[in-house]
């Protein structure tokens, strides 16, 4: 999805690596990389804890998968910064206090219930399809290569996501949990478009082509048609210049590292053995 | 299997019994479509059904370090290799189930605790420690065991074996390279990985089961497995003592040595009363892990109950 609602933004010039940036475009793009990867990588952490415990045999060894592909793209995203930055990705990855990192609220919530999982990745994914639908055209060549990858990895994300909403929306029990689900993650969700510090300076630079309140009306204009056909209710309004705006208050703040406390958890327990030893080769 | 067994239903049933056995015992396989007496399929069921719960068990002490796994390269090879034994338990579930008992039934008996599983996963995992001797010691145990499998009468257990020992001898890699990376890392690293084989040694010697005589094991006369429970503890030290005494671990038994006159190692006698209340279900972390199970069984009953349109609890946990 989201492909369709997509402008292509050739970019100008190709930036092909941190050499080509100054400092103030670099800090900024060092933000937008650690926003990507801390989504993937949270997620994937909440992801894997369905491994063994999956409500079928089939859908554990599914989901399992798709939890490693999310670390792989946070590796391979963490490495980017790491050039960027000079600090090793697995430093990056485990040795921040929870306060570093910089994922949108909708990661930092506890897993929940399987209804609330598949939303959860089913607001993400399709919130994702569309920021890298954008990214891939970026003016900074090792983003825009990298993603190419990722994209068509998180297209059979979505493609199987978008069979579980509908698996469970054809049936009463199943239709509300769903419901309840996406309403309680709706204003979560919306804080991964949130403008990032900087944001105006990856614009310029064509490394961020469109803004994220841009990204954001386009997610919600990419889900309106589905949303319609599944009679779910989308928290959006179409305005008279056809743009959509959310109609629910978002909850903002993991772009600076506020989180719900399900987060401060999660990172205790990823960080155990890491910080047993730190600095140590594990 | 052979044809003429097939075809030849006019016989009586002693003679066609006989006819199978021996089939059997000169190496021939049976497909699950062949005809085959009631006690081989019950043998063989209960055989491969234990199996299948043992990849699925195996899977909780191993999954509590997924989250805490402590670089990116580990935490990608740990959730890989928990997703190899869930889809180990799936295939050998799928090979039980064509003896005549559904999955559903299985998971029941086995949350009841009615059918068993691996004495190993039976115990704590304390330290990261735990996870490199299990991947490399346990997943080693296994494998030669498993490997001796693909030999075994009944052919979709033996085709089977195949993939699951293609597997496990990577995760084997995984362990050995997380124990050397512990063995090489600081004294506390070493301490961790030294424990850790401390504790799981006793566990690892009972693995292969007691030393019943091989006239009386039904499972190798009939040729469901194709070694003796001994025959596989000996092959398994014969490899694996000579590496863990090479990477400067210590082996917790003082009566540990090959003994060049009878061809075999001696140990100290392992405590086969331990593994006996171990397996019926009083091991340390028996209780916990069922109830674990229980737990996300009945969480998730209401997702199998849409996916399938049956009615609410359908196929929830009793």
């Amino acid at each position: 999805m989201g492909e369709g609602a997509v402008t292509a933004t050739i970019p100008t010039a190709t930036l092909a690596g941190p050499e080509d940036l100054d400092g103030a475009t670099r800090a900024a793009l060092a933000e937008l990389l650690l926003a990507l990867a801390d989504d993937e990588f949270v997620l994937g952490f909440w992801d894997s804890e369905w491994t063994g415990i999956g409500p079928a045999l089939e859908e554990d060894v599914a989901y399992s998968s798709i939890a490693q592909d999310e670390i792989g793209h946070a590796r391979a995203l963490y490495e980017l910064l790491a050039a960027l930055t000079g600090r090793k990705a697995d430093d990056l990855a485990y040795d921040r206090g929870p306060e570093g990192f910089r994922q949108a609220r909708l990661l930092g919530l506890d897993r929940g219930d399987w209804a609330q999982s598949i939303a959860r990745r089913y607001l993400y994914d399709t919130a994702d399809a569309t920021r890298l639908a954008a990214l891939a055209g970026s003016s900074y060549a090792p983003l825009a290569g990298l993603l190419g990858k990722v994209r068509r990895e998180e297209a059979y994300h979505l493609l199987h996501f978008d069979g579980w909403i509908r698996r469970l929306n054809d049936d009463d029990r199943g239709r509300a949990r769903l419901t309840a689900a996406l309403d309680a993650l709706w204003p979560a969700a919306l804080d991964l478009f949130t403008p990032l510090a900087g944001e105006d300076l990856l614009v310029r630079a064509g490394i961020l082509p469109r803004p994220f309140a841009a990204l954001r009306g386009e997610w919600l204009a990419a889900l309106a048609p589905i949303f319609a056909e599944l009679d779910l209710p989308l928290p959006a309004r179409r305005g008279d210049d056809g743009a959509y705006t959310p109609t629910v208050a978002p909850l903002t703040g993991g772009r600076d590292g506020n989180h719900d406390p399900a987060f401060r958890r999660l990172h205790d327990e990823m960080t155990m053995v890491y910080r047993e030893e730190p600095g140590a080769n594990w | 299997m052979a044809t003429e067994v097939l075809h030849q239903t006019d016989q009586g049933e002693a003679e066609r019994r006989a006819a199978f056995f021996a089939h059997i015992a000169a190496g021939g396989k049976v497909e699950a479509t062949d005809w085959m007496p009631d006690d081989y399929r019950r043998q063989v069921l209960k055989f491969v059904e234990m199996h299948a719960n043992s990849e699925l068990m195996g899977v909780l002490p191993e999954r509590e370090w997924i989250l805490r796994a402590p670089t990116l390269k580990r935490k990608l090879a740990l959730t890989a290799k928990v997703q190899d034994e869930v889809g180990h338990a799936q295939l050998l579930y799928r090979v039980a189930e064509d003896l005549g008992k559904s999955r559903e039934e299985m998971w029941r008996d086995l949350l009841a605790g009615k059918t068993k599983f691996h004495n190993v996963f039976h115990y704590p995992t304390e330290t990261w420690g735990d996870v490199g001797i299990i991947a490399w010691l346990i997943d080693a145990a296994a494998i030669v065991a498993q490997q001796a499998l693909r030999g075994s009468s009944y052919g979709p257990y033996a085709r089977t074996m195949q993939k699951i020992c293609w597997e496990e001898s990577v995760h084997i890699m995984h362990g050995r390279d997380i124990v050397l990376t512990l063995v090489n890392g600081t004294p506390k690293q070493r301490a961790m990985v030294q424990d850790a084989l401390d504790r799981w040694w006793a566990p690892i010697m009972q693995m292969h089961g007691f030393r019943t005589p091989p006239e009386k094991d039904k499972d190798l006369a009939w040729r469901i497995k194709a070694k003796s429970n001994e025959e596989l503890r000996q092959e398994f030290l014969a490899i694996y003592v000579p590496r863990i005494l090479e990477i400067g671990l210590t082996i917790p038994d003082p009566e540990l040595r090959y003994d060049e006159e009878a061809k075999r190692w001696r140990y100290t006698e392992p405590d086969w009363d331990e593994l006996t209340r171990v397996v019926t279900g009083h091991g340390p972390k028996s209780a916990e892990r069922l109830q674990f199970r229980q737990i996300h069984y009945a969480d998730t009953a209401w997702v199998r109950d849409v996916i399938l349109g049956e009615g609410p609890g359908a196929l929830a946990a009793d």
